[in-house]
Order: structure tokens, then sequence, then C-alpha cells
């Protein structure tokens, strides 16, 4: 971890973060948006999955998901500069926050699932499934394991701050 | 007023309590309620201006209760948030601004389901109701602002510098 925190120290990017002021919020509200379009794209095409607005064929709702990664991606670089360029307590204050490292393991089963989803043959079982028709049971069970995780990251995300609170539930 | 709602004791837990469930969870909560409702009308949004225009309209309407959901999750959330520190955030503009522009994109959702989902008229080529693709872009924009001047609620004195207040 010292070593990681040693690696990103080096990066310019704690120094771009110092220089210009905007660039902490600007990336705070880019981290939002891609959250936002990240659960408008994947966590609907998880409820389809699940069942909820029937007659929304899955195969086309499919098509948003690159829009998805593209979120992810946003928000990956976005929580780089985080992490990388924080200005008060330096990337060790984050790699050692418990909340930032149960994000970091949810986001790594969100990829894991995604990967079966697309690999098992669990996405090509969807191209069958009827415009108000039922998904199969595996896939289902990858949907609501995506939404799980998703949601958790989300409020992981938010406990970063107020890591102390985890900390005192946790009896830590 | 302010100072009783911000001394009751419903306000000190939210603001003090140490419990898991005080101002954490209910600052996640207001996190995923953004996300569920933002999120889905954006994914209208880009059907309505031509983003995989094959999928059909009217199942989507379905997925407006829960844009509902999402929208009562953070008026519970908010609500709780501001009643903590009413003082303070009432008087920052920029959560002034943020309000109006969720009210500006409520009335817009609500204008979106009956020109869109409702009432449809006559559609055009891309098979779109009348307003459609207007009612799409005020989402975006509406939505877009609101999330910036939240964010920058954390920020009133960087936004007045660069604004030259």
């Amino acid at each position: 971890m010292q070593a990681l925190s040693d690696f990103l120290i080096t990066l310019p990017i704690g120094d771009f973060v110092a220089t210009y002021d905007w660039v902490w919020p600007f990336c705070e509200t880019l981290h939002f948006v891609g959250m936002c379009v990240l659960l408008g794209t994947v966590g609907v095409v998880d409820l389809r999955v699940l069942g909820v607005a029937k007659g929304i064929p899955i195969k086309l709702l499919d098509k948003f998901i690159p829009l998805g990664v593209i979120a992810f991606v946003v928000n990956m670089l976005t929580g780089f500069i985080f992490i990388a360029g924080n200005p008060v307590g330096g990337p060790m204050e984050y790699l050692t926050n418990l909340s930032l490292q149960i994000k970091m393991v949810l986001v790594l089963i969100a990829g894991v699932n995604l990967l079966l989803f697309y690999f098992t043959g669990i996405h090509k079982s969807l191209d069958a499934v009827p415009a108000d028709g039922d998904a199969t049971g595996a896939a289902k069970a990858v949907a609501a394991v995506s939404l799980f995780a998703w949601i958790m990251i989300i409020v992981m995300g938010r406990f970063i701050m107020y890591n102390d609170t985890l900390l005192y539930a946790l009896g830590l | 007023m302010f100072e009783a709602i911000e001394n009751s004791a419903y306000a000190i837990w939210v603001r003090e309590s140490p419990s898991i469930f005080a101002y954490t969870s209910i600052l996640s909560l207001h996190a995923i309620g953004l996300a569920i409702i933002v999120g889905i009308n954006t994914l209208i949004c880009l059907r309505l201006l031509g983003f995989v225009k094959e999928i059909p309209l009217p199942p989507m309407r379905k997925l407006f209760p829960w844009m509902y959901l999402g929208f009562a999750v953070n008026v519970f959330s908010g609500g709780s948030l501001l009643m903590a520190n009413m003082t303070n955030i009432l008087g920052n503009w920029l959560f002034i601004v943020k309000l109006v522009f969720i009210a500006l994109a409520m009335i817009n959702l609500e204008l979106t389901r009956m020109w869109v989902f409702d009432k449809p008229g006559p559609v055009d080529a891309a098979g779109v109701p009348k307003h459609g693709r207007a009612v799409a872009i005020s989402a975006l924009v509406f939505w877009g602002v609101a999330m910036v001047a939240g964010r920058f609620t954390a920020y009133p004195n960087f936004v007045e510098a660069w604004l030259g207040f």
C-alpha cells in the first residue's frame, strides 16, 4: 500500500489538483453524472431482467450497456484523480480507508459478475426472451447481484468521507 | 423557526448521532435516489433523442413509478439533511438554484409523462410524439444544472470567486 502511495505521489496529479481549485469539484460532479448514467443503463437492464417494465425488449435495452461502460471509465478516471490527487491526506488516506476498500471489492464483484454475464451464455440466452417475457433464473441472479453491488458501491462511496461511522458500527 | 427545526430531536439525531443509520446513511440514500431518478430519466431522454430508437416507447412508461420512488427517497433524505443544517443550507444561493432546477425537472417529467406517454399526439418520422425531443433536452439541462449546483453547494466561495462576486 505504501509503495502504491509512493508511486501515486510521483504523478503530477496532486500538483494539478492543488494548482487549479476547480479540478476537484468538477471531477466530483462528473463522478456523480457517471454514477447516474451507470445506474440508468446497467441498472435499468438489471431491473428489466428481473421482470420490471415488461414490454421493453431486453436485447434492445442491452444496447445502452456500452454507455454504462463509458460512464464506468469516467468514474475510474475521476476516482483515480481523487486518490492520487488528495490534497489533504495524500493517497494513503484513501488507500487505507475501509469504506473505499469495501467499495473496490464490490467493484471487483460487479466486474466478475459482468464477465459471468457475457461469457457463460447468459447474455446470449436473453436474445430468446420475448419483449414481455421472463429471463432465466441464472440471468435474474446475475442481475440481482449487479443491482446489489452497484447500490452498495454508491453507499460505500458516500461512507468514504465518514469512515469513522463505519468503524464505529463495526466496533473498530 | 429554522433554529427550532435544527434543534429538534430528529435534526440533532441526523446531525450528531454516531449511529450508522444517521447522517451518512441518509446521505447515501440521497445519492441512490439521485441515481434512480436521473439515471432512468436520462435513459428515456436518450431514447427520445434517437438512441436505440427500435425500443418501443409505451412500455417505458412503466419506469415512471421507479422515478417517483427515487424522488420520494430524495424528498425524505434531502428533507432530513436540510433539517439538520437548515440555516446554513438555506443561506446558500447555490442550494436555492438546485431546488429551482429540481422543480423545473419535475414539472418537465410530468409534461413528458403526459405528452409522450399518457396522451401522445401524432408521432414524427422517428416515432417520437410532439414535444418529445424538447422535453428530453430540457430534462438533461435541468438535471445537469441541478447536479452541478448541488455539488457546488459545498463550494460557495469558489463559485463566487470564479464569477467575480
